[in-house]
């Protein structure tokens, strides 16, 4: 119905639009701003199903792994009308969906492909275990051991930041199998079942109230010497293919939603003659985050047809996207924050109106600036790999 | 595909610009050469203003029926890109915003008489440097060279072309030195022909175009001329461009530079494709690139440490030419409130004006 009109694109885009009319629940914003942990988990569980119903699961996987293969164009309309809607993401998804098959395509054996891709389809949860407390922005200093017994690793150590690892049933894990080597060639990269023994998870609870990230405390857990990906110490070059899978995928539609947002809290603000409009200064500084937001928008869309093309060479694009889009979304929440003055410290969650819990939105703004490599090692990879400051 | 087929010769036709354009200009206007002009030691904008009109670079915006290469708002961005790159000489922005405005809202008799000659580097034109000002009987301030042949200004019946043979014209010394701004008396100024109503927004459009398109491209410029000295620079035995400190500001710049390049493209694109919100979008991204432009200029000269502050080295040059831009077609604070009132009666009437392409 939606995958077999994809070689027509308005045919395609009217059909991701009749599908989302029809399938998005009007409330379910209201309802998740009050919802327990489980009552999110069987909505994100219901969303995905709603998904594969219609082949929108794993569109962009091959055909050979289930997927339907689908390109950029067609990715970038699911993605712009998702936002149209204001659908639900499918954020408990993010590594299931993009960073485990972003490694395994590249880096895992066919049997490794075979045994793990399937389950995202049947509502498997991954979540990534790389950062540790004492290594987040220095990742390869982690140390997190391995130790090789028999055809098993035992593994010891503590992780941190892991997305809803609460939830998962499988863990990207990086792991340090030899101490002696130079840090960055020690590292070994497993997959590991959430469900082994010794695996203890504890909710991080975060500035804005939310606990969306783990910590994860691993004794003695035991894992298949056949999960590893990639050869033994060689796990720091199979994460940087995790680490670069996710290429302004995300931050696409994130961009595209914020369109709408950003709109429809102008058109609400015109509508009800809102005192602020009548302020030069604000008037002015908001549509300085207007032309923003649309360059943003813009380099996203540069971003992607980059990752399109096959000859384009390695560029800093996606660190430049990161900073600029992130830093723009700090600015324009905490704008926010700033006109609603006292109203907008009456404390809330999510609602219903564009930025209305100014709040929470910049609170958890942060979780942009500083998650996924923070902006400071961003502009380090924009001065050194971009730019060829050199590294001291 | 007649569509598609167009495109590509245009795009062909825009790539060899760029190429031409940058060519010509890396070789004749670069940092040396600039120097020599801004010291009085050569008329480096003569020079390149003939060569110019050789190579059709007058004639980018100016239709074909009247001898010009029709490019259009993406040619004219090019061209303004690469002028503002090696920051060069001439009344380029004035005389092609006035060739725009001639183009789109003035008879057919005076697009005969004016618009060849301009294509052909014969004469040049004056426009009202701040165009929030522009209504006035006495003295009017205006970017251009002191020997403009044209000036296109308003009056109280509207606004015309005046010819300035025998005007009265004085030149306002300014600090920046790669452009100039006269002081025209306009009762003196003989009136040529008329234009429609649409030239004021005509030329708004077309100024704030040009300006943006050249503080992109300047600001790359000196963006990329303070790195390359951060990389020779060595103090406390090593290059300065090691210190994280200042990685992070240079990575900072060429961010906002990246953030520049989009909004001067999407502009040309909503004027090219005709969009009823091509105006509020010129006015943006005219707004911010030339704020983005005084800011990295002004951290450029700051990241070259003492030189930076000496008449030698090249900030400056880019310093002068950022607060310029800042200051002409119409002060940012109240193109943003334009672009605001847009986008208010666009939402009004439920319309939006953050389309986008594929």
């Amino acid at each position: 119905m939606i995958i077999e009109k994809q070689h027509d694109l308005p045919a395609f885009r009217q059909a991701v639009r009749d599908w989302l009319a029809d399938v998005v629940p009007p409330d379910w914003r209201a309802r998740m701003a009050k919802a327990s942990d489980d009552e999110f988990i069987a909505f994100q569980r219901w969303w995905m199903g709603e998904r594969n119903k219609v082949g929108l699961g794993i569109p962009h996987w091959p055909k050979e792994y289930g997927g339907a293969g689908l390109d950029l164009k067609h990715q970038i309309i699911v993605a712009e009308e998702m936002a149209r809607t204001d659908a639900p993401q499918a954020r408990m998804f993010i590594i299931s969906l993009i960073h485990m098959p972003g490694t395994l395509f590249p880096h895992g054996t066919e049997a490794q492909k075979r045994r793990w891709l399937a389950g995202v389809a049947q509502g498997d949860v991954w979540c990534q275990g790389f950062s540790e407390p004492n290594s987040g922005s220095d990742l390869a200093s982690l140390r997190t051991r391995a130790v090789r017994d028999g055809d098993h690793y035992v593994v010891n150590g503590q992780k941190i930041w892991s997305s809803y690892s609460m939830y998962a049933r499988y863990c990207l894990l990086l792991t340090r199998t030899d101490p002696e080597a130079p840090k960055h060639r020690g590292i070994t990269y497993f997959i590991m079942d959430m469900q082994s023994p010794g695996v203890e998870v504890r909710p991080i609870r975060q500035a804005n109230g939310r606990s969306e990230f783990g910590e994860l405390f691993l004794s003695d857990v035991r894992v298949p010497a056949e999960n590893m990906i990639g050869r033994e110490n060689d796990g720091w070059r199979v994460a940087q293919a995790t680490l670069a899978s996710e290429r302004g995928v995300i931050a696409f539609e994130g961009a595209e939603r914020q369109r709408y947002e950003v709109e429809g809290f102008y058109r609400n603000a015109v509508e009800s003659d809102a005192a602020w409009l009548a302020d030069d200064q604000l008037r002015r500084e908001f549509m300085g985050y207007v032309a923003e937001l649309q360059a943003g928008r813009r380099l996203l869309r540069t971003l992607l047809r980059e990752n399109a093309s096959h000859n384009a060479p390695p560029s800093v694009l996606p660190s430049m996207v990161k900073l600029s889009g992130t830093s723009l979304r700090q600015r324009l929440c905490s704008f926010m924050v700033r006109i609603a003055s006292i109203d907008g410290q009456r404390h809330g969650a999510i609602t219903e109106d564009p930025f209305g819990s100014p709040m929470f939105e910049f609170l958890s703004s942060f979780s942009g600036t500083i998650a996924g490599g923070t902006n400071e090692i961003q502009r380090n990879i924009i001065a050194e790999r971009g730019l060829g400051m050199p590294r001291v | 595909m007649a569509a598609n087929a167009v495109e590509t010769v245009d795009r062909t036709a825009l790539d060899a610009l760029r190429e031409g354009v940058a060519g010509v200009l890396v070789e004749q206007s670069g940092s040396t050469a600039i120097h020599a002009f801004i010291d009085g030691k050569r008329a480096l904008d003569r020079e390149l203003w003939q060569q110019a009109a050789v190579l059709g670079w007058l004639a980018v915006g100016i239709p074909e029926r009247h001898g010009g290469l029709g490019l259009g708002a993406r040619g004219l961005a090019i061209l303004h890109g690469e002028l503002g790159r090696q920051a060069t000489p001439g009344p380029y922005i004035a005389t092609l915003a006035a060739a725009e405005t001639i183009a789109a809202c003035g008879d057919e008799a005076g697009q005969q008489r004016y618009l060849p000659r301009i294509a052909g580097g014969e004469i040049s034109a004056a426009v009202p440097a701040d165009l929030s000002r522009a209504t006035a009987s006495g003295a009017l301030r205006c970017l251009g060279a002191p020997d403009a042949a044209l000036l296109v200004a308003q009056t109280a019946e509207g606004w015309a072309l005046f010819e300035l043979a025998s005007a009265e014209v004085s030149e306002v010394p300014i600090w920046d030195r790669t452009r100039t701004v006269i002081e025209v008396k306009l009762g003196t100024a003989k009136p040529a022909a008329t234009l429609d109503r649409r030239a004021g927004d005509t030329l708004l459009r077309a100024m704030t175009l040009a300006i943006a398109a050249d503080s992109a491209g300047a600001a790359r410029s000196i963006t990329e001329r303070t790195i390359a000295y951060m990389k020779t620079r060595e103090q406390f035995g090593q290059p300065i461009a090691g210190f994280q400190a200042l990685k992070h500001r240079a990575a900072d710049l060429v961010t906002k530079l990246a953030v520049m390049d989009e909004l001067v493209a999407h502009a040309v694109e909503r004027i090219e494709a005709g969009e009823p919100d091509a105006d509020l979008w010129a006015m943006l991204a005219k707004a911010e690139s030339t704020e983005a432009f005084a800011f990295i200029a002004t951290d450029c000269t700051q990241l070259h440490g003492g030189v930076g502050f000496t008449w030698d080295f090249d900030p400056h040059i880019f310093l002068k030419r950022a607060r310029l831009n800042e200051a002409l077609a119409t002060p940012n604070p109240a193109l943003r409130d334009r672009a605001a009132a847009i986008m208010a009666e666009m939402a009004r009437a439920e319309r939006t004006a953050l389309e986008l392409a594929l």
